[in-house]
């Protein structure tokens, strides 16, 4: 048995053939290994990469966007979405900071990947933030 | 109004503002930020989805985080950033370029720069100008807005939605919508194949079961005050909507993906030369325009498809800037670049060979083709063959060439583009 | 059969329109049947016109077609109720608001009332803001005479109200055919009409004036005193100072019907109750016959004709000077056939082009409009190019048969005025019509009555910075003053938060995207709205106390949003 995918690890989208052959699965097209394992995952339980956003408690700073560290399976990102709805961040994260430790029945985080404490300058209308720079 | 004195001013914050900064800083420069919004990062702020940095990082950032590395950079270097400013006016003199500024706490006042860089980014085509017709209803967004009032206001625009033009930004909407909640009726592209990524039509369509219509196109909005439908049409190989075939489609909400036009409106009273065929400056290879001292990269200079390449065109120019700033640059020396064959632009659009090394040249074929070669020839030489497996219009090619296999006396560099 | 309407049946004979029955009633002529298409209805209107006739009443059914869909505002209780005006002016278009600016300078309770959420909804704020020399109005008509007047008033009008007005001037090209027979005739005809200040140009002069003007055209002449306004400001303008001036404007607010007392109207019926009035100006538009028809004085009936307009880039603004227009010969149209003329914001403006349709509130474009316009206009100037367009809306103009403006009072009602039947140059004509009309008014008061002038009335009105018409130092002294005219919303038009803020709290408040649009421009360069329609939605929400997805464009059901996301909230980390 045969299948064609188009290997999304990369913007470069090389076409697999993933061939069934009794036990292995071989792959072929790929430019690189992680096209292969892509594929060979593909079959068993697609998985992707969630991005989305949480609600926080700071008016400068409604959303808070967020990604899965590592991916979920597909068939999860609905109820994962359902899950994140629910939830309101209450400290001033930046990227990397943990969410939520177990995302939806997965053993993936939810991490932040934006910095909330540019909001909090801008709000304060701290001095190190906005006219003289946020940045010196 | 008298300003302080910058030896590089980089306008607009987002990733390639970002990027000239810093390598402008690298280099030694005085350097300002001038960004509009009241956080840097550019459109990347909205992006919120993955896939940013591969090349450069080597990692799947989403926009924020990709955006975020370089604010840090910048933040260390002690990079000056003006936010929440607005460029009023901006003027070259013999001093250098006065920009006239305004914002909230330092009202309007002025700054002075030896070299200048736009990196203004690019705004998208609206529904009128890809002339759509019907009246002007609620529920009528590009998808850049899309982005803005669900990822950052949090804002649901609609809940039943059709989506019009296959580019990357109205895949990434489609999946965006669905997964808050909406209903996408599909994706309609006037041309015969996506103008999006391929991984792109996987993992937002396809994943969730979006259909792509091809060859289809909207030609009328219906509903007064909010949409209450769209009339598709199936299109000839001259994209004029074919009578008889039109279909109505309800939803109550038609979001656009239909093209992006790089901004440049600030530099026209400079007499800057477009190139109509990116909307951005002629420039050379250091990203160089025809006025001294003014540098241009990112979006503005010709729409890219990724922030890697908007970056590199952004340190490419702020090194520049700051060349030219500091040091006693070698007058430039220009010949031509030619597209020809089936190119439909290159960036650099001429190359300074005065100022020797490696030229970095992006371009674009005009239509798909299946093992194309390239070629780069300059006096009757070829310089450079490459084959590709495909090309698309939509992806972006690069291709690094080295001045010192140009011929002594060259007159013009071509670059062609063959099936 | 009286000798008049042996015409009308002659004519509606010869364009076999056999189930048409012309009768007498008054003044009037009253055409009733059936017919088959809208095309025949408004041949049948024009066979009754010029007959002689007050006016001409088309009652004609038309198998198979809906009837004109008009919006009414929901029913709003009664907050209107009892409340007791010396005049009721129904209509918030440039006429109406002009009027309550003119009855203010009296010491009366004057009110307007408008259907929609703001004034110049309608036809005041989907035209091209043309303020005609007055050369294409008919000799004897009202038309003519309120051009003349309402344009030399203008100067003054701009001053005292604080909009802009642009004396471009145009430049009206003859093509070779025309330039020999026709400029002697223009000239004499512009002489009679008292149009002011015409100059003849050679081909050459034309070029010298209009680099970029059409190579067909063999010379012309240039009518200095032509104008450009924005017409939805103009209007604002006019409503704001007759609020400052102490008149009521209630929006959202419509006329259903008179209480009749006696052959008089005692008050006005609306969605909000029952309005007392000592006289009603009748300036409603589209419905104006409508209106007309609830006093029982329905002796006109009002066709909508469409008129399509795009908008160029400001990047070719300054490519045209002038208003160009180039007639052609033949090409009989009751407009001016529109033209291509200069905005006051910078742009350019070709149109509008005519159309006559049955839907009096379908602003909707269409392909084949927009390739009339390209096909007529964008020649004008050799530097245009359809992808300029940025954007472009149409506009239904009121029109009698008779094609002139009523401006009068009621024969049959002693305390009704109709101010009716405005098309172009009706924008022109305002400050001339509202002037007769509220001197009209005012002697039907003084029948009962005393009328004093108003001693508080100030004819100036407060204006809100205007950023870009700033200099540099006054635009940095108002940031100092209020720091948000230092944040910018709008990039393409550079346009503050601190102006926004302006519109939504002015004298008539702006409380929709489109409103706002209408007052400080936001969202209307070059990206239509794209960067900056999210914050102006945030804006409007925290002025207004609302919520977000309440914010509309302006009518109910104009919602921008569905709804927010993220709305299972609970869990806190």
């Amino acid at each position: 048995m045969e299948k064609m995918l188009v290997c999304i690890q990369c913007p470069q989208g090389c076409k697999l053939t993933v061939s069934h052959s009794g036990e292995g699965v071989s792959v072929t097209g790929n430019k690189c290994p992680r096209g292969a394992s892509y594929a060979q995952q593909e079959l068993i339980n697609p998985c992707r990469t969630l991005t989305t956003t949480v609600r926080t408690a700071f008016v400068d700073f409604p959303l808070l966007p967020v990604r899965t560290l590592g991916e979920i399976p597909l068939k999860s990102v609905f109820g994962a979405m359902g899950e994140i709805s629910r939830l309101v961040v209450k400290k001033r994260l930046r990227p990397g900071d943990v969410v939520l430790e177990k995302l939806y029945n997965t053993d993936v985080a939810l991490i932040a990947t934006d910095d909330m404490t540019m909001g909090e300058k801008y709000a304060k209308g701290s001095e190190d933030y906005g006219r003289d720079g946020i940045l010196s | 109004m008298s300003g302080a004195k910058w030896d590089v001013a980089v306008i607009g914050a987002g990733p390639a503002g970002l990027a000239a900064a810093i390598a402008a800083n690298k280099a030694g420069a005085r350097v300002c930020l001038v960004e509009r919004e009241s956080r840097p990062g550019g459109i990347l702020k909205q992006c919120i989805h993955d896939g940013f940095g591969l090349v450069r990082f080597g990692q799947k950032l989403s926009g924020p985080e990709y955006a975020w590395r370089d604010i840090q950079l910048a933040k260390e270097r002690g990079i000056k950033l003006f936010t929440d400013t607005f460029l009023l006016e901006l003027e070259a003199r013999e001093e250098g370029f006065v920009l006239t500024l305004q914002n909230s706490e330092q009202a309007v006042f002025q700054i002075v720069t030896r070299a200048l860089v736009a990196a203004t980014g690019c705004r998208e085509r609206s529904a009128r100008q890809v002339f759509i017709h019907g009246q002007r209803p609620a529920g009528v967004y590009t998808a850049g807005t899309v982005q803005r009032l669900i990822n950052i206001g949090g804002h649901l625009p609609g809940k039943n939605c059709v989506i019009l033009g296959s580019g990357d930004i109205g895949l990434i909407m489609a999946r965006r919508l669905t997964l808050e909640g909406a209903k996408v009726q599909g994706v309609y592209e006037i041309k015969a194949e996506p103008s999006g990524l391929t991984r792109n039509i996987v993992q937002c369509l396809e994943d969730y079961n979006i259909p792509l219509h091809l060859g289809a196109t909207v030609t009328k909005v219906h509903g007064s005050e909010r949409v209450e439908a769209v009339t598709i049409s199936q299109v000839d190989e001259n994209l004029r909507a074919l009578p008889g075939t039109e279909e109505y489609v309800p939803c109550d909400t038609l979001v656009l993906s239909v093209g992006l036009i790089p901004e440049n409106d600030m530099l026209l009273p400079l007499g800057v030369q477009i190139d109509p065929r990116t909307g951005g400056p002629a420039v050379d290879q250091l990203m160089a325009t025809g006025q001294a001292g003014l540098y241009s990269c990112g979006n503005a200079l010709h729409v890219n498809d990724l922030v890697d390449y908007v970056s590199e065109s952004g340190e490419i120019a702020g090194s520049s800037a700051a060349r030219f700033s500091l040091g006693k640059p070698d007058r430039p020396c220009h010949l031509p670049v030619i597209p020809q064959g089936d190119i439909q632009y290159v960036v650099p659009q001429k190359l300074d060979i005065a100022a020797g090394g490696q030229a970095v040249l992006y371009f674009r074929s005009a239509r798909t083709i299946a093992n194309a070669s390239l070629e780069i020839s300059a006096g009757g030489q070829v310089l450079l063959q490459k084959k590709y497996k495909a090309v698309r219009p939509p992806e972006m090619e690069r291709i690094v060439l080295d001045l010192a296999l140009l011929p002594p006396g060259t007159e013009e560099l071509s670059l062609n583009l063959r099936g | 059969m009286t000798e008049k309407l042996n015409l009308v049946a002659r004519e509606l004979a010869k364009l076999g329109l056999t189930a048409v029955y012309p009768r007498e009633w008054r003044r009037s002529v009253v055409l009733e049947g059936e017919v088959d298409t809208w095309q025949q209805y408004i041949a049948a209107g024009y066979a009754a016109a010029g007959k002689g006739y007050k006016g001409v009443v088309n009652a004609i059914k038309v198998r198979g077609l809906e009837q004109s869909r008009e919006y009414l505002p929901p029913a709003q209780g009664g907050a209107l109720e009892g409340k007791d005006y010396d005049v009721v002016i129904i209509g918030g278009g440039v006429i109406g608001c002009a009027v309550a600016r003119d009855l203010t300078r009296w010491d009366l309770r004057v009110a307007l009332l408008e259907k929609e959420d703001d004034v110049a909804k309608q036809t005041s704020s989907r035209n091209n803001g043309m303020i005609h020399p007055g050369i294409a109005a008919s000799s004897g008509s009202k038309k003519l005479a309120y051009n003349i007047r309402g344009n030399r008033m203008y100067t003054q009008a701009a001053e005292e109200l604080g909009f802009e007005l642009v004396r471009c001037g145009s430049v009206v090209m003859l093509g070779k055919s025309m330039y020999q027979l026709a400029l002697p005739y223009v000239r004499y005809k512009a002489l009679q009409k008292g149009v002011d200040g015409l100059i003849p140009l050679s081909r050459r002069q034309v070029a010298r004036r209009e680099p970029n003007a059409t190579s067909l055209q063999r010379g012309g002449i240039f009518l200095p005193s032509t104008g450009v306004v924005a017409p939805y400001k103009v209007t604002v303008a006019y409503a704001e100072n007759a609020v400052e001036n102490g008149a009521a404007v209630h929006l959202n607010t419509a006329a259903l019907g008179f209480a009749m007392e006696q052959g008089r109207i005692i008050g006005v019926r609306t969605n909000q109750g029952l309005i007392r009035a000592g006289a009603v100006v009748n300036a409603a538009g589209v419905w104006a016959d409508k209106i007309a028809a609830y006093a029982d004085d329905h002796f006109f009936t009002i066709h909508g004709r469409k008129g399509t307009i795009a908008i160029i880039d400001k990047a070719l603004g300054a490519t045209q000077k002038s208003v160009l227009a180039l007639p052609r010969l033949g090409v009989k149209s009751y407009t001016k056939g529109g033209g291509l003329n200069p905005t006051v914001e910078g742009n350019l403006l070709m149109g509008p082009t005519a159309i006559e349709v049955s839907q009096r509130e379908d602003w909707s474009t269409t392909p084949e409009e927009m390739e009339f316009l390209f096909s007529r206009h964008l020649s004008l100037n050799r530097q245009l190019r359809p992808r300029d367009t940025i954007t472009y809306f149409a506009g239904v103009r009121a029109c009698t048969f008779e094609e002139d403006f009523i401006i009068e009072p009621s024969e049959h009602v002693p305390n009704l005025i109709h101010a009716v039947g405005i098309q172009s140059p009706g924008l022109a004509s305002a400050p001339a019509i509202a002037q007769d009309v509220a001197a009209m008014a005012v002697e039907i008061l003084k029948t009962t009555r005393e009328v004093k002038p108003n001693p508080t009335f100030n004819p100036e009105r407060r204006l809100t910075p205007q950023l870009a018409k700033l200099s540099l130092e006054e635009r940095g002294e108002a940031i100092k003053k209020n720091p948000a005219y230092g944040q910018i919303v709008c990039r393409c038009e550079a346009i503050s938060a601190g102006e926004i803020i302006d519109a939504i709290h002015s004298p008539v408040p702006a409380t929709s995207l489109d409103a706002v649009k209408r007052r400080a421009r936001a969202g209307m360069g070059r990206c239509q709205g794209g960067f900056c329609t999210p914050a102006i939605l945030e804006i409007l929400a925290r002025e207004t106390g609302k919520a977000a997805s309440e914010i509309n464009k302006g009518r109910p059901g104009s919602q921008l949003l569905a709804g927010e996301t993220k709305t299972g909230g609970g869990t806190r980390t």
